[in-house]
């Protein structure tokens, strides 16, 4: 069957503006997206640039959007694409740096993101046989979550990477979570420190969109909350959140429900001037619309205490 | 139709606009409420999961000796409580170790057996759409109206679409804006993050998602942005000055609560939606309505 | 110019092993590879490695095992060192994180898998070597050793019989630089891209043993070619573990019949009674994994499970899936010593570009990965011992620039009707039809005639595009000359060895034949021609 690509092209070395070329080529039944670029670079244009390697959806390398949709060139059938008509269009992912064509700055959007959270075990002292007693529950665990291939996806629907691009992302932070929960690691809280900096676990607003673009069901979204818990219990290495969630815990432990002026002005620090300062100008109109919450004059639930036994058993718990 | 209502935290403080047009809205649709006055804060995802699981266990525990379902009007008690019930419905070792270690002590127990759904979903899959229709008194023709979710009435996918069944959650506002006479004025943000959860830890890129999503919809010629999260407003709402000052920008764009909306469409005089609380001014959205009847 | 003590080509699970304990011994080390490692063959990997780590095991009960399946060819002294070297490599990468399946408490599951006389296969779900090779890739990163990552490296510098670094080609930036090395090591990978469908990714096309062979080295037992038994055909083979054999699942034909009797047999047994099967018209054969439930295959095997629903559209919990014997991997490649040397000092191999008799003619079910690791970190080590005591050298400065012209050479910008994909798609179906599971000598012969019409055609071919970034016509057409090199090596042994033995099975010698052929086949290339030479299998100790 004829099918005609429209794929996105930029040359580094011309213009490197955005185009497109298009392609018509014959394809067999029931070949994949990939087959149809492998023979348009063998027998039209050889200056067409995409990478390829496991051919069978092994190995996360050839993302890319046809008619819009994320997918493997080497799993999508040509024919699940061309249900509307004989042209499919090839983009890069959202967000994604390109050098060439449909070739991906994997460096700036992947790799050199997941170098930042050191991505490797320090082991402690070689055990004898078997390893460190683990269970085979954690294992599963990291498995799943080693499950990840590394394709890119879960970066992609992320809603902070578009304003910044510099935030860590969930795969690296999810190849974080690999490390603070495997139990043979020996990097402990400096590990969390690493991933409390600044565009880490943090920058994160738990949109859920990285789970619900994962396409193998590891959760990255998850994977960072449960990342964020466990700084939570340890001790909040980064002061303002720290600030934040401490503020947070302590209003709804003493009286059931969150007292925001308390909130606003305790994550700020109560001896920050500068801070507490830049509240003033919405805090004051605030007022004066009658929607300002006033920190402290903040009354207790009915059943604040039975609340406030449930902290402490939690609390007792995280020790 | 009667409900256990949760309002939340937001609801009666930094957003006090919104509960009393939520209660007022049920009433006029005929939607009773019976609300859960001891219920906490469900923990907002800041709060660690083992804390915020049994306060929200003993929620659901509360609405079960009830024998109603829980609704909300905030997106982010939805989406956690959500959560939290799938983990303890999924999970009956889970839920009994809650039981025994939270709530047994009150004298609770949580059965499993409580649906959570907020206003939006009642209004679709309770309530019925042809009921609703048959209550509009004033349709909000030339009105054009941008939806704004919130995170959690959208995601995580397996537990808001757990089947075919609930896949409307996905466009259930884009549709209730066209229900309502309104022009639903579609634009990439819809169901983006508001950025509200970093506003402590990374200001700048909060209110840059702010300016992103107010500044898109006012581009394609939105009139208003409805949303059924107090949080989203209070950042979409609140902090929109400050992304106008960040991004270089002026927006000005009304960001009105779910109930008011809807009170708005039922008849209500706009006074009593508690509009001018907002301090992105809705008057231009008042106007236009009033102008309607 | 780069300058390292050692220089490891290849980014796979050997390489990175290998490069691991180069830098661990104190030599400097310089990785090239021309994908990223986490994107190379070695992610395929499936069913686990093996370890003789049970209380029933031993090394010489594994020793045995492998030498049963390599059927008289594989050189014992090598086959023991592995065999006992094995536990301790297999608990280094569980301990450096590898999250193995566990059994009763925290003991490694070892399940029994292939041809394996006990439960030795330790595996992570069915994604052991994706999962092994991040874990490596990991340490590989903590030892902070400078990666080239898309290089594509186009020559080995030989100077005065001895290997003194490479030449190699940026994929980024279309710039040619030279790699000066007291030791270097390949580790490239096999070449079954050779054969069509093949089960290995695009990139495995023997580009190591052709370096090698070019350099004079000569290339071992090239007409070994294991192929797998399991595999869903369509255009590229997708592999199923045969560890689903050895958990109930069935291999039947479309009548229902089950291929009963060779449970624990080797790869190469299994797939000729396949053949046999298909071939006396039992017609398609499939496998079914519907004795298995619905938990245990998304909790085993969960890859196997998404794959076969992506690129088949199946679903292994309700349907059969078809499934066809398929080319594999080699047993054969560049010859070297139990530490990995070459003919030519400085350079080794490793790994599955290298033949160092652990194999023989069949490789046990579950030794490629342990095989990774332990002659990985064995070659390293050799590498950087080696690297150490070498007195500091010139570089042959002149070695880049005449590659780059000769590299520029084969750039013409003229279009042709003929091209390296349409040569490739008739070498591989030739090479699976006269050179694939069952051989005639008749029909070796016409191949070899074949692939030097194709070389022909080859010779005449030039690269059109003249872009300097990303020129992927130009590296496949590169590739394609290292396929063809190897094409020509494998016929010639496969014409030689007039016997059967282990996976090489020829109808007009169906006999194993001790006398003449219990030795290793050799090819070098002599005045651009390959001639065969014959060494004999080392005797038993």
């Amino acid at each position: 069957m004829d099918v005609t690509f429209k794929v996105y092209r930029k040359d580094p070395e011309k213009d490197n503006k955005p185009g497109r070329s298009n392609y018509t080529v014959d394809v067999a039944e029931d070949s994949t997206i990939m087959d149809g670029l492998l023979k348009i670079r063998d027998e039209q244009d050889g200056t067409l640039a995409f990478r390829a390697s496991c051919l069978r959806g092994y190995c996360g390398e050839c993302t890319v959007k046809a008619n819009g949709r994320s997918c493997f060139t080497c799993t999508a059938k040509v024919k699940a694409f061309t249900q509307k008509g004989p042209e499919i269009q090839l983009d890069p992912l959202r967000n994604m740096p390109i050098i060439k064509d449909l070739v991906y700055d994997w460096d700036a959007f992947l790799w050199n993101k997941i170098k930042a959270v050191q991505p490797w075990l320090e082991p402690g002292e070689p055990a004898s046989n078997g390893g460190k007693p683990v269970t085979e529950s954690e294992m599963q665990d990291l498995r799943k979550v080693m499950s990840c291939y590394y394709c890119g996806l879960c970066d992609e629907g992320c809603t902070v990477l578009p304003v910044d691009f510099d935030f860590l992302g969930p795969a690296a932070l999810t190849k974080g979570y690999r490390f603070v929960f495997d139990p043979r690691d020996t990097a402990g809280k400096d590990r969390l420190k690493l991933l409390e900096q600044s565009k880490g676990i943090w920058d994160c607003v738990h949109c859920f969109e990285a789970t619900e673009h994962c396409p193998r069901g590891i959760d990255p979204t998850k994977r960072i909350m449960d990342i964020r818990d466990k700084a939570f219990k340890v001790g909040i290495s980064n002061e303002r959140v720290a600030r934040h969630h401490k503020s947070f815990a302590a209003s709804v432990k003493e009286s059931g429900w969150l007292d925001e002026g308390r909130l606003a002005v305790e994550s700020e620090g109560l001896t920050n001037i500068k801070g507490l300062a830049a509240l003033l100008p919405t805090a004051i109109k605030a007022l004066i619309r009658g929607k300002a919450p006033i920190p402290y004059l903040h009354s207790k639930r009915p059943g604040a205490d039975r609340i406030k036994r449930i902290f402490e058993k939690g609390e007792k718990d995280n020790k | 139709m009667k409900y256990a209502f949760y309002p939340g935290c937001v609801s009666r403080g930094g957003c006090p606009e919104l509960y009393p047009a939520a209660v007022k809205v049920s009433g006029a649709l005929g939607i009773e409420l019976e609300e859960l006055k001891d219920a906490a804060c469900t923990g907002a995802g800041v709060l660690p999961q083992n804390i915020s699981d049994p306060i929200n266990a003993r929620t659901f525990a509360k609405a079960e000796n009830l024998g109603l379902p829980i609704m909300t009007i905030c997106s982010t008690c939805q989406g956690v409580m959500l959560q939290a019930n799938h983990r303890l419905k999924s999970d009956p070792e889970y839920r009994a170790k809650i039981n025994k270690e939270y709530l047994a002590e009150e004298g609770l127990e949580y059965k499993g057996t409580v649906e959570v759904k907020h206003l939006l979903w009642v209004l679709f899959e309770d309530y019925g759409v042809e009921r609703l229709k048959s209550l509009i008194k004033r349709p909000l023709t030339g009105l054009r109206v941008s939806p704004f979710y919130g995170c959690f009435l959208r995601r995580p996918p397996e537990v808001v679409v757990p089947t075919k069944a609930e896949a409307g959650r996905k466009t259930y506002l884009n549709d209730l804006i066209r229900i309502l006479g309104a022009e639903c004025v579609d634009f990439s943000g819809m169901g983006k993050c508001c950025g509200f959860p970093i506003i402590t830890a990374n200001e700048q890129n909060s209110l840059a998602m702010v300016g992103k999503h107010t500044g898109e919809a006012k581009d394609k010629g939105a009139d208003c942005m409805v949303t059924p999260c107090p949080l989203c407003h209070l950042n979409l709402d609140g902090n929109q000055s400050k992304a106008e000052a960040q991004e270089g920008r002026d927006i000005g764009l009304p960001i009105i609560h779910l109930p008011q909306f809807l009170g708005m469409a039922l008849g209500f005089d706009t006074k009593d939606l508690d509009l001018k609380r907002h301090l992105v001014s809705a008057d231009a959205v008042e106007s236009k309505v009033n102008m309607l009847t | 110019m780069n300058e390292f003590d050692v220089l490891v080509i290849g980014g796979g699970a050997t390489g990175l092993r290998a490069a691991i304990a180069a830098k661990g011994a104190g030599a400097s080390v310089g990785l090239i590879t021309k994908v990223h490692p986490l994107r190379t063959n070695s992610a395929l990997a499936q069913g686990g490695l093996n370890a003789p780590l049970g209380k029933d095991d031993s090394s010489e009960s594994f020793t045995s095992d492998t030498l049963l399946a390599g059927d008289g060819l594989c050189e014992v002294d090598v086959v023991s060192t592995f065999a006992e070297e094995a536990s301790k490599e297999v608990l280094w990468l569980e301990h450096m994180g590898v999250p193995f399946n566990r059994s009763q408490g925290d003991q490694l599951a070892l399940r029994r898998f292939g041809a394996n006389s006990r439960s030795r296969t330790c595996y992570a779900d069915d994604r052991t070597g994706h999962i092994v090779l991040q874990v490596l890739h990991e340490q590989f990163q903590r030892a902070q050793i400078p990666a080239f990552e898309e290089w594509f490296v186009t020559s080995l510098v030989i100077d005065d019989a001895t290997c003194r670094g490479a030449i190699a080609l940026s994929l980024r930036s279309g710039k040619f630089d030279s790699f000066a090395a007291g030791a270097v090591v390949l580790a490239t990978g096999g070449f079954t891209r050779l054969y069509s469908p093949s089960t290995v990714s695009i990139g495995t096309t023997g580009d190591g043993q052709e370096l090698a062979y070019k350099s004079g080295v000569r290339l071992m037992n090239m007409e070994l070619i294991q192929y797998h038994p399991t595999v869903y055909p369509g255009k590229q083979g997708l592999l199923i573990t045969e560890a689903v054999l050895s958990e109930e699942a069935q291999i039947v034909n479309d009548k229902g019949d089950k291929l009963e009797k060779l449970k624990n047999s080797p790869r190469d047994k299994i797939c000729f009674a396949m053949n046999e099967m298909m071939q006396n018209g039992s017609g398609s054969l499939f496998l079914d994994l519907k004795p298995l439930s619905k938990e245990k295959i998304l909790s085993q095997f969960p890859q196997t499970h998404e794959l076969v629903r992506a690129v088949a559209g199946l679903d292994v919990t309700k349907e059969l899936v078809p499934i066809r014997p398929v080319a594999h991997r080699p047993m054969g490649g560049i010859e070297t010593n139990a530490a990995g040397q070459t003919s030519i000092a400085g350079l080794s191999a490793v790994g599955e570009c290298a033949c160092n008799g652990l194999n023989g003619a069949g490789r046990l079910a579950g030794n490629t990965l342990t095989e990774s690791v332990v002659f990985g970190k064995r070659v390293g080590e050799a590498a950087s011992a080696y690297a150490k005591g070498l007195q500091k050298k010139n570089f042959p400065s002149t070695q880049l620039s005449d590659e780059e012209k000769r590299i520029g050479g084969l750039i013409s910008g003229q279009s042709s009707q003929d091209s390296s994909g349409k040569i490739h798609a008739e070498l591989g179906e030739l090479m699976n039809g006269k050179v694939g599971l069952t051989r005639k000598g008749t029909e070796i012969q016409e191949a070899q005639s074949r692939i030097q019409n194709l070389r022909v055609r080859y010779s005449k071919l030039r690269v059109k595009n003249t872009s300097k970034i990303y020129n992927y016509e130009l590296t496949a057409y590169l590739e394609l000359g290292s396929m063809l090199r190897m094409a020509d090596a494998v016929a010639l042994a496969a014409q030689a060895r007039s016997e059967s033995r282990g996976a090489h099975s020829r109808v007009d010698f169906p006999d194993k034949n001790d006398v003449d052929w219990k030795a290793h086949t050799l090819v070098r290339l002599v005045d651009g021609s390959p001639k065969l030479e014959k060494r004999p299998v080392s005797s038993a100790r």
